[in-house]
């Protein structure tokens, strides 16, 4: 077939991995498909604008996903950072990357963060994410596992605390100790520092206080 | 079996064809005005789609008070939300169960959703049955008030959806009284785990100001009513 005929340019193809050689039949095939969709698409079009409707391409249901509930909060504050100011009068939805916040998936940006979500939620934005909108229903199963799951969370987070909490403590001591420890350090030197001065005197002062009689009877 | 992420089938009361509760749609006991309330809010959108039996309890453990609406807006709380939520997936008894029982020990304020649910969805002897064990739960739940916050305990909240006619913004249904059922031998009498504890209180004050109270009075109340109920 064409590719036992080389040419150069499928020589020079073939030594490059990240391009693939195409079966030309199959490749044939693939184009008439997709001519004949892209005739019918427009012979329906055609049609529905006849009755005035607007036409919208069917869902292959079967290659959706199941829609599941968020992980999270959707992290809005992230995409605010990303927003600069918004021009006046801009349109929900608008179409292309502009100020606001932006679908990739669908390329589309919503002034503000409810019309983000709603856009979310909305069936465009699932089809073109390649979701149905429809989420499996839970079993009794379901329902321990995850009870399961959230427990044992909960579990680790109270562990995680505890031994935060028991750093906490142990840095709290240390530093109840240091202080103390300090405090010690600096009442000592305090006494030396009286009893170096008494023994430099050598001579009992009438008015030395207690420390200072005490550092020259020690 | 599925249901639709942002309860878009079961919000159409007109094309609704999911289970009946009372021969009804289950999210017209709620109000319709809280409805929309509800169906509006940022929690509902953002937290409540996609949700399923299972994955609403990622929401509902980090529940941290009841309560209907508040503010001046009205604003519902995450707690009647996921009510809401619930009313629209119609889980089985046995999962609300497992909300109640498993995950009530666990989680208070799942508890007290559940409870709520039970009260909305279940018939008169089961909801007597279901929440009547838990009248000696005694831990503290906040309570979201139209301004601030409250302090209340369980067995408050579960004799205020037993007795009472409104609880979280919502109106409850008409439950028969547990002297009627009673009396249509459809419930047994209740026996208070805390009665011997109220028989031993009056007895000792009735030796104390030797005042020979009517003895029927301690056995009157099946239930343990909130000081608030009556007058
Ligand atoms: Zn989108």
């Amino acid at each position: 077939m064409s590719h036992l005929k080389k040419t150069a340019y499928e020589a020079a193809a073939s030594d490059t991995d990240f391009r693939k050689t195409w079966d030309r039949s199959e490749y044939e095939a693939k184009a008439k498909k997709e001519q004949d969709e892209r005739r019918e698409e427009g012979r329906a079009r055609y049609e529905a604008k006849l009755e005035g409707k607007k036409w919208h391409k069917p869902v292959d249901f079967s290659t959706l996903d199941a829609t599941s509930s968020r992980a999270g909060r959707v992290d809005v504050a992230s995409m605010v950072g990303k927003s600069t100011l918004i021009p006046a009068g801009s349109a929900i939805g608008k179409r292309g990357r502009g100020a606001g916040f932006y679908c990739e998936a669908c390329d589309l940006t919503y002034k503000d963060n409810v019309q983000y979500i709603e856009h979310l939620n909305s069936k465009q934005h699932l089809f073109n994410t390649g979701q149905s909108g429809e989420v499996a229903r839970a079993t009794l199963q379901d329902v321990r596992n995850r009870l399961e799951m959230l427990k044992q969370r909960k579990r680790e987070r109270e562990e995680e605390d505890k031994r935060m909490g028991e750093i906490d403590l142990d840095a709290r001591l240390k530093k109840t100790e240091d202080i103390e420890e300090r405090e010690r350090e600096e009442r000592r030197r305090k006494r030396n520092e009286k009893r170096r001065k008494g023994g430099q005197n050598g001579i009992k002062t009438e008015d030395s206080g207690w420390e200072g009689r005490l550092g020259i009877i020690s | 079996m599925t249901h639709r992420a942002d309860a878009s089938s079961a919000l159409d009361n007109r094309g609704y064809a999911g289970p009946l509760i009372r021969g009804a749609n289950p999210i017209t006991l709620i109000e319709t005005a809280v409805r929309d309330r509800i169906t509006e809010s940022l929690y509902w959108k953002e937290q409540c789609f996609g949700l399923n039996a299972a994955t609403l309890l990622d929401r509902a453990v980090d529940l941290s008070y009841i309560g209907g609406t508040y503010g001046v807006g009205m604003r519902p709380t995450p707690f009647l939300c996921l009510a809401f939520k619930l009313l629209t997936l119609t889980p089985e008894k046995e999962i609300v169960l497992e909300y109640l029982n498993m995950g009530g020990e666990e989680w208070k304020y799942l508890r007290a959703l559940a409870a709520f649910y039970v009260r909305l969805t279940f018939e008169p002897v089961d909801i007597y049955t279901t929440l009547e064990p838990f009248l000696t739960d005694a831990r503290k739940l906040r309570r979201r008030r139209k301004e601030g916050y409250v302090l209340m305990h369980m067995d408050e909240f579960i004799d205020e959806l037993l007795t009472k006619d409104r609880s979280c913004a919502t109106s409850l249904w008409k439950l028969p009284g547990r002297q009627q059922l009673e009396d249509l031998d459809m419930l047994e009498e209740r026996v208070s785990p805390l009665q011997a504890e109220l028989d031993e209180l009056d007895e000792m004050e009735q030796d104390q100001d030797g005042d020979p109270r009517n003895g029927s009075e301690s056995g009157a109340s099946p239930l343990v009513r909130s000081s608030s109920s009556e007058g």
